[in-house]
């Protein structure tokens, strides 16, 4: 073991060339413990750390439809009988499209998600859920950060940095959004949490990640850069032998470029076998699709990501149906068999069960019609689900009234579900804190009871 | 007390009702069917769920307070058909009593029956006399028991389905009271049946939640509350050391600790080190050899009287003013409105740091400039433009009709508590400071004189148009341009938010300054205006133990890398004491004293022998490396200071110094507003908010700013928060950053640039040009090793792009750039030592 002395004496000793010797230099950086700012501990601030209790999941998959999913509509239907359609002076409305009961668990889905209807026996609807807002930007943040109103990390980043992650060579917390949510960044920020924690977001297409193509004409050219660079950075070490972030600078160059591959690769579904491709119903060559998003979810937690996030459409347009119910359709059709694919490919590969899948939304939509065909924003109940890891499937939690606009039973709100989802991670969330501007800040600020009805 | 009649309506408005408190009780009866409603009060919900009644049932319904700011009252009533049949207002608190007598039986019933219940098995929480009330409800007086709690009303008079109290004696849902058992079976039937009966109470005077009073002697106790003492320099054994007092103060403690500093740094890292901290960008290799060449004693001091008279010295310090005061361009509303006129207050910054304005004249103006005596227009319009401090706080949501105002207030306050007291002010929103001794009656002090002023409106979804801004002056009148600034309005005290929450308003509460910090009030003159005067008085009063102190943590915090304090906005009981704090004390006993000149204190903290340390060892000196180690084995975290701190360059010295090293800095001031659209264009909604980002080549500090999209660069590179203060940044070191180094097209750009200066600066001498990029970048020459390596490293650069063709000049050119690339992304291109 080397003390603060010995890795002194250890590195100026060396000749650091970490490219050429990647081992020697990451050893050396996991010894140290004399960070002097705390954040930049030299073992890496991202390395896996032990969780509270044993864990039921070890990553998240967070998929996020923006824009206020109608529960009416989708996860909890609502007859259209007794005049219900719409016409009458109340303009009550049931759901628009029909629905039926998955025929083993009972799980009652609209039309608009026949896939994941079949998924049913692994998947937990909680149609209880109640929003921290009504409006778009602020529901959204809440349902990201806990707090609807103040700029505070989002849940990817407490989970970052209350576990670390498994991949050196990736970020921690990948946001995959073809478009910004409400909120725009806030969503993912890390606000007062180090930087390393916050969300990178991806943007499908052929660049997902930022920089990461080498942009000099010859791959060989940045290696010859980087090796210049090992020799100037080398030398300008030993004589300032009391600094881990100097060291921590090296080694992160290191990194980048074996993100360099590992990013592009991680990204590459081209690998992906056509039955895998057709589970979720991706084309060859197509890269922009929520298929896409799914298939590279998968990918990159085999490869090690703690938190991924799905967003499937930004701020416009989007599930908020203020006029015309219809707009659901081509949204539903977008992901439903990419996300019933997702649920498939896991369990096919042995995933599912150490993999907590999140699928939500901001707020529901009122029970009664607005404009033409459609619903306004409705923060009292809406309906989200789960999946995976520690989450029992088939099964319904909550109860809305018979037109969907409160909630009669078991209400959770997005404190409840952060408190849950952390739990699943094996993380109190009493116990996650972070201390910032004199207070001890969490998640689930003050709020927050663990959804046990839930857990497998 | 105004009592109205009137026949039918629900909708019931009062103009040109003077500011203040008052007591609103509302005569409602049903002419036909039963209708359930809900009543409001200047948009404020009193009473959920009333059901009228069968034909022909009045009531008399409330009381409920209110208070009006803008003139108007007004009830209102949602749900079923209401009809509202008269109105009693009662300017103040009254209770409600009513003017009739309650019946004798009923009076028996209560005595016998409910009383008895009630202060056996709920007073011990739910009376003024509780030690602790629960749920902030009463349940010793009439008016109390009906205006609730957090949850609401406990009694509604008549409605047995509606009354909180008996749901909760019920046990029937997850309100369950008492919480340790239920009650008697008979005991619920007569809490039922009194309810039933109208609630006739005879307790009508209400009662009052005792509130914490603080012991401010002994909280004063605690350090940071203590008058600021002037102590005496220490005396040191080393007497040779030291170079100033600061010195003495620093080398006492290291002597105490035989802790041994490290030697002087030497000439280039000095000007590099003072370069950056004064002004945010690299010395030019120019600035470097006139150091070098100077060697008369005051040779540093002249270079800091240099910097400091530079421009870019308050773009530098102004912005870290402007970090404090999470500055932004946009409010921060879900659609983020752009302000384009805001960019005067971040100009007022720069200029006032580059004037040298006293500290606390600089505050006085951004807190109330526009209630300070002015001698011309363009005093005035400065000190206008100064309060857009007040003004840049932050907006929430889309809409108008109850518009948050108590966060943006809370936004203000936690700004000020934050930045000029180093206190967490907010805390004491919902409830008494659970740590430090402000009490909720000290917030809702400082919050009526917000409550008291207007602030401009920006434009919100539901409001496009900008409205409130202030006309700045032409020739005494007021002209065409404007300011994004505060001014009064409608003064009056505020009463307190129960948990916080506007719709639960407490007892009014008399403007003042925080017990703990003298508790200074309003005379009956003063408070005819807003109080912000009174409030930039008292923050900036000498006998305030905590705004010199805080600045000169800060200003030491950031020459040096970390405070005497570390924690710089928080000086309260959860924040780290001093390391030094004598010498806390003594500086911010001479920043008073020097007419709270922040310039005096840079040379007074930079020419001291502990400003100009060195950050690490001269290897050839074995007995220096002995003690180094000793030094870092004991105090690794140089809290005394036995070397200077490493710091990296933060986002904007990094961009700034990217630009100034390819010779491509646009380093002109910013005088005009952001490229936004016409105001009349706008259509921002959070479905399509705004979202442009102006890109140019000037300085980081006149970077368009948005609230709720940051440039990725700034984020990856740990930039100050642009909805909350940012003390101080943090100084990650992350992947991204790398792979940004690596590949950014900027970076790249930069490169380039840099290497096409050096080749036409120095077109021939290679030698010469190895030396100037090595002094452009990092601000000395190459060593012997150094030339070597790079020489022999340009030779394979040069093979390599030969072999993929190109002309001469091109090779040159990206050898050349790859050579640059490289020098800047060394750590010593991005770390000042």
């Amino acid at each position: 073991m080397f003390g603060p002395l010995n890795r002194r004496a250890a590195l100026r000793s060396m000749t650091i060339g970490s490219l050429l010797m990647p081992g020697i230099l990451s050893e050396l950086l996991a010894e140290g413990t004399d960070s002097p700012s705390g954040n930049d501990s030299a073992k890496g601030p991202l390395a896996p750390k032990p969780p509270h209790y044993e864990p039921r999941a070890k990553r998240v998959i967070f998929v996020f439809a923006t824009g206020g999913v109608s529960h009416i509509d989708t996860f909890d239907p609502k007859s259209s009988a007794n005049g219900r359609d719409g016409s009458g002076k109340d303009k009550l409305m049931g759901s628009v499209f029909p629905y039926q009961a998955n025929p083993r668990c009972g799980t009652v889905v609209s039309d608009l998600f026949p896939h994941l209807r079949e998924a049913m026996d692994d998947i937990c609807v909680i149609r209880s859920m109640k929003s921290a807002h009504f409006d778009h930007t602020e529901a959204a943040v809440g349902m990201h950060t806990g707090s609807p109103t103040f700029a505070r990390p989002s849940m990817g980043s407490w989970l970052s940095y209350g576990l670390g992650t498994f991949n050196q060579n990736l970020p921690s917390f990948i946001v995959i959004a073809p478009h910004l949510p409400y909120g725009g960044t806030q969503v993912y920020a890390n606000d007062f949490l180090p930087a390393y924690h916050q969300g990178t977001r991806v943007i499908p297409g052929e660049h997902p990640i930022e920089n990461l193509t080498p942009r000099t004409r010859q791959a060989s050219l940045q290696q010859l850069e980087l090796e210049l660079l090992d020799n100037l950075n080398g030398d300008h070490l030993r004589q300032r032998p009391f600094d881990d972030a100097l060291a921590a600078r090296i080694k992160s160059f290191e990194t980048a470029f074996q993100m360099q591959t590992a990013g592009p690769e991680a990204f590459d579904v081209s690998q992906e076998s056509d039955e895998t491709m057709s589970l979720y119903g991706l084309k060859r060559g197509e890269n922009t699709s929520f298929a896409w998003q799914c298939v590279v979810a998968r990918r990159l937690a085999e490869r090690g990501v703690r938190f991924i996030e799905l967003v499937d459409t930004g701020s416009r347009p989007n599930w908020d149906s203020h006029g015309e119910m219809k707009e659901h359709v081509p949204l539903a059709k977008a992901v439903d068999q990419p996300l019933a694919g997702l649920i498939r490919d896991l369990k096919q590969r042995g995933m599912f069960d150490e993999t907590l899948i999140v699928w939500a939304t901001e707020f529901g939509r009122t029970p009664g019609r607005e404009g033409k065909n459609g619903r306004g924003h409705h923060g009292d109940c809406f309906s989200i689900w789960l999946a995976g890891g520690g989450i029992r499937g088939g099964i319904v939690h909550g109860e809305t009234d018979d037109i969907g606009r409160s909630i009669v039973r078991d209400k959770v709100d997005v404190h409840d579900l952060h408190a849950t989802m952390l739990h699943l991670m094996g993380i109190d969330h009493t116990r996650l804190t972070y201390r910032h501007a004199g207070r001890d800040f969490r998640l689930t600020d003050v709020h927050g009871k663990i959804v046990h009805e839930i857990l497998a | 007390m105004i009592r109205s009649s009137r026949w039918g309506g629900n909708r019931l408005t009062i103009q040109n009702v003077p500011a203040g408190r008052y007591t609103v009780l509302l005569y409602v009866w049903e002419d036909n069917n039963p209708e359930t409603y809900s009543v409001s009060v200047n948009g404020r919900e009193v009473l959920r769920g009333y059901n009228s009644g069968r034909t022909g049932h009045w009531e008399r319904l409330g009381p409920w307070a209110a208070d009006v700011s803008d003139g108007k009252l007004e009830i209102t009533s949602r749900g079923g058909a209401a009809n509202f049949s008269g109105l009693e207002i009662w300017r103040g608190e009254y209770d409600g009593g009513r003017p009739v007598e309650i019946a004798a039986e009923d009076i028996e019933f209560f005595e016998r029956r409910v009383r008895p219940v009630l202060v056996q098995h709920c007073y011990e929480c739910h009376s003024q006399d509780s030690d602790e009330v629960q749920g902030d409800l009463l349940l010793d007086s009439r008016p109390t028991t009906l205006r609730g709690g957090v949850t609401g009303p406990a009694v509604v008079p008549g409605d047995v389905e509606n009354s909180l109290l008996i749901k909760a004696v019920r046990y029937h849902d997850d309100l369950q009271m008492p919480p340790d058992y239920q009650l008697a079976k008979q005991e619920i039937e007569d809490l039922e049946t009194w309810v039933r009966r109208g609630a006739p109470d005879p307790r009508r005077t209400a009662t009052k939640i005792k509130r914490k009073r603080i012991d401010v002697a002994k909280a004063r106790e605690f350090w940071s509350f203590r008058p600021i003492a002037d102590p005496a320099v220490p005396t040191v054994e080393d007497a040779g050391w030291a170079k100033s007092d600061v010195d003495r103060f620093i080398l006492a403690e290291l002597e105490r600790r035989d802790l041994q500093p490290l030697a002087m740094a030497d000439k280039r890292t000095l000007i590099r080190r003072a370069t950056f901290d004064l002004t945010g960008l690299p010395p030019t290799p120019e600035e470097v050899a006139a150091f070098e060449a100077d060697s008369s004693p005051d040779a540093f001091a002249r270079v800091v009287d240099r910097l400091l008279d530079s421009r870019h010295y308050g773009e530098r310090w102004g912005r870290h003013w402007m970090d404090l005061v999470r500055y932004a361009d946009t409010a921060g509303d879900n659609s983020d409105y752009p302000i384009p006129q805001v960019y005067r207050y971040r100009n007022y910054i720069i200029d006032s740091f580059n004037a040298d304005k006293p500290y606390d004249q600089f505050l006085r103006e951004q807190i109330a400039g526009d209630l300070l005596p002015a001698a011309n227009d363009q005093q005035r319009n400065e000190q206008t433009i100064a309060t857009g401090y007040i003004a840049i706080s932050r907006r929430f949501g889309s809409i108008i009709d109850g518009y948050p105002q108590h966060l943006t207030i809370e936004d203000t306050l936690d700004n000020i508590g934050r930045t000029v007291l180093g206190l967490t002010l907010t805390c004491s929103r919902c409830h008494d400071h659970k740590f430090d001794p402000l009490t909720i009656d000290d917030y809702y002090g400082l919050y009526g004189i917000f409550a008291s002023t207007r602030y401009p409106f920006p434009g919100i979804e539901l409001d496009k148009k900008p409205r409130d801004f202030v006309p700045l002056l032409n020739d005494g009148k007021p002209g065409e341009e404007l300011a994004y600034a505060v001014v009064d309005h409608q003064p009056a005290d505020a009463a307190i938010q129960i948990r916080g929450e506007p719709t639960k308003p407490g007892e009014l509460v008399p403007r003042k300054f925080p017990d703990v910090l003298g508790g200074q009030t309003l005379t009956d003159e003063q408070a005819a205006h807003s109080g912000r005067l009174q409030l930039a008085q008292w923050l900036t009063d000498p006998a305030n133990p905590l705004t010199a102190r805080v600045m000169v943590n800060r200003i030491w915090q950031y020459h040096f890398g970390a405070g005497l304090v570390k924690t710089p906005s928080d000086f309260g009981s959860r924040g780290q004491p001093p390391t030094h704090p004598e010498l806390l004390d003594w500086l911010a006993s001479r920043f008073v004293e020097d007419g709270w000149s922040i310039k005096r204190m840079h040379r007074r903290l930079m020419l001291t022998r502990v400003y100009q340390l060195a950050s690490s060892i001269d290897e050839s000196d074995a007995a220096q490396l002995a003690a180094a180690d000793r030094a870092q084995a004991i105090d690794p975290t140089n809290d005394w200071h036995w070397r200077f701190n490493r710091q990296r360059l933060d986002a904007e010295s990094l961009r700034d110094a990217l630009l100034a090293v390819s010779g491509t800095l646009d380093d002109s001031v910013m005088n005009e507003p952001h490229p936004f659209p016409p105001v009349d264009k706008w259509q921002f909604t959070q479905h399509h908010p705004f979202r442009e980002s102006y890109d140019s080549q000037r300085r980081s500090v006149y970077l368009m700013t948005a609230r709720l999209n940051a440039r990725s660069f700034f984020t990856m590179f740990d930039g100050a928060d642009r909805n909350a203060s940012t003390p101080r940044r943090d100084s990650s070191v992350t992947t991204l950053q790398s792979l940004y180094l690596l590949n950014d097209a900027f970076v790249h750009e930069q490169a380039q640039r840099f290497a096409e200066r050096l080749i036409r600066d120095v077109p021939n001498d290679e030698a010469a040009r190895l030396t100037r990029s090595w002094m452009l970048s990092v601000a000395r020459p190459p060593n012997d090793d150094e030339r070597k390596a790079a020489d022999a490293w340009l030779a394979r650069v040069r093979e390599q792009l030969q072999m993929s063709g190109g002309n001469a000049a091109d090779v040159e050119l990206h050898a050349w750039t790859s050579l640059t690339r490289v020098l800047l992304r060394t750590n010593e291109f991005l770390y000042v030592d």
